[in-house]
């Protein structure tokens, strides 16, 4: 007991030296990361059972979240968690439409899509918390509020088909970007000194 | 026709002239008729895509028929080509026709196109029209129609697919269902969805895909139903105001912005959307009359309401409530919302609970804002709620207001419910229930008991805690035994209020052996087991239904119920009560004098087959039969009354029923006869809910040895006492006897002096009076044959042969031993041979001696005389004649006889009587194969002229029947004794 709250605290003698997070925040922000992702794939699923003829579509148009172009090569950790904050506000912009779009549409639907729904909400800007702490420093202010820069329809469906394909669109896009969000993390995870079996 | 007169000669051309009028009229006719059927002017469309109708309006002056075509534009088909007729509207001025099309309006270009129509006489078709659809080459997109719709369930609905451009056609699909689409245009294809069912809540999906079914495009169609609400109505809560409720009978499956819409008198409802069916709307004022219409996509419905605003009260929940506390009873008291309300005549309902159990108390008054509800145990947790509804012109209860709780306060306990179970020795012990928290009215603190005897005023008391309800007693602490002492037993409770009143039971101290009184058996239903008792018309005390195992019979645990006086039955129902136990249910008086017991049942809860089967079951053998005894089961074991017993006898797993017996007491069982060998016999008793394992026991039935021998014996004593009667019978019947068998030999009468000596003459057979027996090889041993002892044996060992023939009744001179056995029939006798007979006549004295004339009992007396006549007639010598058939002959002078006694008896066959005074019955067994040489018999001769006392000691056995011999010993030996008696009986 005694030789872990040692590794603990000298897992965290860095942090307070520096502003730079450790891997605890870093860690745990992974851990919603994945999270996220998982749940975004159960609810993807979960509409797909819901549009049957999704199983068998795959909608074209691109990336409809698309943050500042950054050299990913280039740039440093923090810069990509950046970015990855910024993708993660369009998609809560995204998920913030079509939560408002369903319920001008339909009302309340079944249980368990609403709730899941709603649970991605949730953990999408509790990741987005995460991820501001993670950057957040004296000269730094992110938002986390949804950006609805990336809000379209698209294009070639009008109406209520149209917002169904739009919304698989927006899910699959969360799920990309969830994704994308574990992935950097870890990255960014491992560069603070976290342990890359997490 | 016009009757036209032409003069030829003076118009020769007058025919000419005819014609051209014939044909200026026609003309004129023609030209007036075009001149009528005006051509359709100023055709106009207008179309609702949503509806899918098309309406076209034209001028055509006064004409009320016309043709109308429709076309796809595109493909020249015709849509519509129909005759109709159309009034001129007064509105426009202008004729005007609706069409709905099947198919969407967008999916292709419609051409209309318009003529007047009299009979057969039709205008110009008027210029064509064009619809302008969705497919034309500037509008490039893929497209399907109808976007969105929503149609009632049941409907057909027709979509249409128009394909991008330059993309090829593939297929259009509902749900999972492929259609079958036709082409409307160079780019559009329709299809038709029948009698459609409900639609998910989404809207059920049309999707055309192109011929690479990589895009695709489409809408959504909505199935659903129209509106139906009902139970509309309209009332008052504050008196001022109208709230109107009504509900959704059916979910129509359309919702938010294709749910159903509502107006109230024509005014929108603002109504918040919701799933839930059922619907409230506000209204400032009361209006008396109301009418609802209920409307959406596929329909409408309306409904009516209307009522005084008094009739419709509905209060609202009493607000504020508080109250006031007291042991046995509280006060609640509330609020009204609204000032109305406390000139209102109100009717309200207090609902009070407790412990879960829910009671209702309705008070009324004007402006009603309190009540106090009685009857309310101490230290007991409550908790209320109002309601108020108006008390003329009832119309419904209002909402319940909040829920208060409150506790009322403790009292003393409840005296508590005891008795008391006493063994035969006056021990016992003093027994309560445990108070109730309702009983215990507040927070218990202990029981008090006392022992108490009046006449020896001594008291005993103990303080008993709380989880101890049964305490021992021993009465000879307290009292002394006598018939008259009693003791009294108290039980107090006590809480933190105070002591509760004592309860007591009085306590005879006499023995309590008494078992009065039959018991009877009492029956369980579902209610218990119920028992009826008779009562005394003038009996005034109350009654003490006791309970307990019926096994038990020491401080047994038993329960009790108290029965108000005059009752005369009573249903006892306990959780404890099992299957299966045998319970003593006691009835006692219960008075200020010791309780009495009336009345006792025995019952069970539910009888089950007993565990274990009956005890020391035994096989006894009785004779042939066998005897099966048990002994009861045990009470614990029988687990239900025991109706009787089965016996079975059983053979491997095979069970035979022996029998039932139906007695209950039944202790044993003879099964009767058995023959012998190995039985298996099981026992089982049967109660009303089946029989036992069975008790099983074996028994090997042993042969009745016993009865063997009093069969022996029995056979002896008949034998002998045969033999006795007998006996007696020749003994009394002597004289026949000897008369049949032995008559007297008469004495010879000699002619002369014959002198006697005085000495008798003791004759001695010479040697040669011997038999001698002379060997024959060629004998046959199977016959029977004379067994020679020879003469110089005697002599020499004579006295061996002496002792051999003990029952000789004198020194033997001369013996017979006649042992031939002669099979064939047995002849009469017949007198003996001639040659004694006639040797004995010619002797002056003889006196002749048979003694151990030995013989076989049938031989002796019943020669056969046929025998005698057919074997030994024939023969020529006739020395062997007289003995002709016997086994033997006696022994005769054989050489210096024979010449003389051979012509004495010529005849074979000699006269009885003569044979009778020979002077006795030879043995005259005489068998023809006798091993008698001819030579010898005729040397024989019989020993004449002189008396001659002859003992023969001849033993004459067939060779080779020494085992024959053997046998016969005994009955020669009796034959013997007979004889000899027979001899000692000759006077």
């Amino acid at each position: 007991m005694a030789d872990q709250e040692q590794q603990e605290h000298e897992e965290q003698s860095p942090a307070l030296d520096s502003p730079v997070p450790g891997p605890t925040e870093t860690g745990r922000a992974v851990s919603i990361a994945r999270l996220l992702h998982y749940e975004c794939g159960l609810l993807m699923q979960l509409y797909k059972e819901k549009e049957s003829f999704l199983s068998s579509f795959s909608p074209g148009g691109g990336r409809m979240v698309s943050p500042s172009p950054v050299s990913l090569e280039e740039a440093s950790g923090e810069q990509r968690v950046e970015r990855l904050h910024a993708a993660l506000r369009q998609c809560l912009g995204l998920l913030h439409c079509v939560l408002l779009k369903e319920e001008e549409e339909w009302g309340e639907q079944e249980e368990d899509y609403e709730t899941l729904k709603k649970n991605v909400r949730v953990r999408l800007e509790h990741l987005l918390l995460c991820t501001r702490g993670l950057l957040e420093g004296p000269d730094t202010a992110l938002e986390v509020t949804p950006d609805h820069q990336g809000t379209e329809e698209p294009d070639g469906a009008r109406g209520v088909f149209g917002l169904k394909v739009w919304t698989y669109r927006v899910l699959l896009e969360l799920h990309h970007w969830a994704d994308y969000a574990a992935e950097t993390l870890h990255i960014f995870h491992t560069e603070r000194g976290g342990t890359a079996d997490l | 026709m016009p009757h036209l007169s032409v003069n030829r000669s003076s118009k020769p051309n007058c025919r000419t002239v005819w014609l051209i009028s014939v044909l200026v009229g026609l003309l004129a006719i023609h030209t007036y008729a075009n001149d009528v059927l005006p051509v359709p002017q100023q055709v106009s469309l207008s179309a609702n895509m949503d509806s899918q109708q098309l309406s076209i309006s034209w001028l055509a002056g006064a004409a009320t028929t016309f043709d109308l075509v429709i076309l796809r534009t595109e493909l020249d088909e015709t849509v519509l080509s129909e005759t109709v007729s159309v009034m001129v509207s007064q509105l426009s001025g202008r004729h005007e026709w609706n069409w709905t099309s099947v198919e969407p309006l967008e999916c292709t270009s419609l051409s209309i196109k318009i003529r007047s129509r009299e009979g057969q006489t039709t205008s110009e078709w008027s210029n064509t029209e064009i619809l302008q659809g969705s497919d034309l080459p500037s509008e490039e997109n893929f497209q399907i129609f109808p976007l969105d719709k929503v149609v009632p369930v049941g409907a057909n609905t027709t979509f249409c697919c128009i394909m991008k451009e330059g993309n090829q056609f593939g297929k259009i699909r509902y749900g999972n269902t492929d259609l079958i689409s036709t082409r409307l245009s160079r780019r559009s294809y329709a299809t038709t969805v029948f009698n459609q069912g409900l639609s998910s809540s989404s809207g059920s999906n049309v999707i055309c895909y192109d011929n690479t079914e990589q895009l695709i495009t489409g809408v959504a169609v909505f199935v659903g139903y129209p509106p139906l609400p009902g139970d509309f109505v309209c009332e008052t809560r504050d008196l001022t105001s109208t709230v109107c409720l009504w509900n959704e009978r059916r979910d129509t499956n359309l919702y938010k912005s294709r749910g159903t819409r509502y107006t109230l008198n024509n005014r929108p409802c603002a109504l918040e959307w919701s799933r839930n069916p059922q619907k409230e709307y506000r209204v400032a004022n009361w209006e008396g009359k109301w009418t609802l219409v209920a409307v959406n996509a596929l329909g409408q419905y309306s409904l009516t309401d209307s009522a005084k605003l008094s009739h419709r009260v509905n209060p609202v929940a009493p607000e504020h409530l508080t109250s006031v506390v007291h042991a046995l009873n509280a006060t609640v008291l509330w609020q009204l919302k609204y000032d109305g309300y406390y000139s209102l005549a109100l009717v309200c309902q207090v609902e009070l609970t407790s412990q879960g159990y829910k009671t209702k108390h309705t008070f009324t008054g004007v402006g009603l804002r309190s009540a106090v509800l009685p009857d309310l145990y101490p230290y007991e947790d409550y908790s209320v709620q109002v309601r108020c509804g108006a008390q003329q012109n009832f119309w419904k209860w209002g909402s319940w207001s909040e829920t208060i709780s409150f506790k009322t306060s403790s009292l003393v306990p409840e005296s508590p419910d005891m008795w008391v179970w006493m063994n035969k020795d006056y021990t016992g012990q003093v027994m309560w229930k445990p108070l109730t928290r309702r009983q215990s009215r507040g927070l218990m603190t202990g029981y008090e008991v006392t022992l108490w005897s009046p006449e020896e005023h001594l008291q005993h008391t103990e303080i008993v805690p709380l989880d101890i309800f049964a305490v021992p007693i021993n009465l000879t602490q307290i009292a002394t035994v006598s018939s008259d002492n009693m003791v009294m037993a108290t039980v107090t409770a006590k809480n933190t209020e105070g002591v509760s009143q004592p309860a007591s039971v009085l306590i005879p101290l006499r023995l309590t052996d008494v078992d009065p009184l039959a018991v009877s058996r009492a029956v369980y239903t579902d209610q218990g087991f119920s028992l009826f008792w008779q009562s005394d018309a003038n009996a005034t005390f109350a009654y003490v239904v006791e309970w307990c195992n019926a096994s038990c019979k020491w401080n047994c645990l038993v329960d009790w119920i108290n029965v108000a006086p005059g009752n005369t039955n009573v249903s006892i129902e306990s959780a404890n009560f099992q299957p299966g136990v045998r319970y003593n249910i006691s009835l006692y008086s219960s008075s200020s004098e010791a309780p009495e017991l009336l009345q006792r049942w025995q019952g069970y809860m539910q009888e089950l087959v007993p565990s274990s089967p009956v005890m020391s079951l035994l096989t006894t053998q009785q004779d042939s039969d066998i005897l099966l005894s048990w002994e009861q089961i045990p009470l614990v074991s029988r687990r239900g009354f025991v109706l009787g017993y089965n016996i079975y006898m059983s053979s491997g797993s095979q069970f035979t029923l022996l029998a039932n017996l139906s007695d209950p007491g039944s202790r044993s069982y003879k099964v009767k006869s058995m023959p012998e060998g190995s039985y298996k016999f099981t026992v089982k008793a049967y109660t009303s809910a089946g029989e036992d394992t069975g008790a099983t026991a074996s028994i090997m039935l042993e042969p009745f040895t016993d009865r063997l021998i009093l069969e022996i014996l029995a056979s002896l004593g008949v034998t002998a006492l045969f033999l006795v009667i007998v006996t007696f019978i020749c003994y009394k019947k002597r004289q026949w006897v000897k008369k049949a068998f032995y008559p007297d030999i008469p004495e010879p009468k000699l002619p002369g002096d014959w002198s006697r000596s005085q000495a008798p003459l003791d004759v001695k057979p010479p040697h040669h009076s011997l038999v001698h027996m002379v060997e024959r090889p060629e004998w046959d041993s199977s016959k029977e044959a004379l067994v020679v002892i020879p003469e110089e044996d005697e002599d020499e060992d004579g006295q061996g042969i002496g002792e051999a023939l003990a029952d000789t009744d004198e020194p033997t001179s001369l013996r017979y031993y006649n042992q031939v056995v002669d099979e064939r029939p047995i002849r009469p006798r017949y007198p003996d041979s001639s040659d004694s007979s006639a040797s004995s006549l010619d002797s002056a004295r003889t006196d002749v001696t048979y003694t151990g004339i030995q013989t076989s009992g049938s031989f002796v007396f019943q020669l056969d005389s046929h025998g005698s006549s057919e074997g030994h007639q024939p023969q020529a010598d006739p020395s062997f004649c007289a003995g002709g058939g016997g086994g033997y002959r006696p022994q005769m002078q054989s050489r210096v006889v024979s010449d003389d006694t051979g012509p004495a008896s010529p005849n074979p066959y000699p006269d009885p009587e003569a044979a009778s005074g020979g002077g006795y019955k030879p043995q005259s067994s005489w068998q023809m194969d006798s091993p008698v040489e001819d030579g010898e018999g005729g040397s024989r001769a019989p020993s004449l002229g002189s008396p001659t006392s002859i003992a023969s000691t001849q033993f004459l056995l067939p060779d080779g029947e020494e085992h024959t011999e053997e046998k016969r010993q005994p009955s020669s030996s009796a034959a013997t004794w007979l004889t000899n008696l027979l001899s000692s009986t000759k006077p």
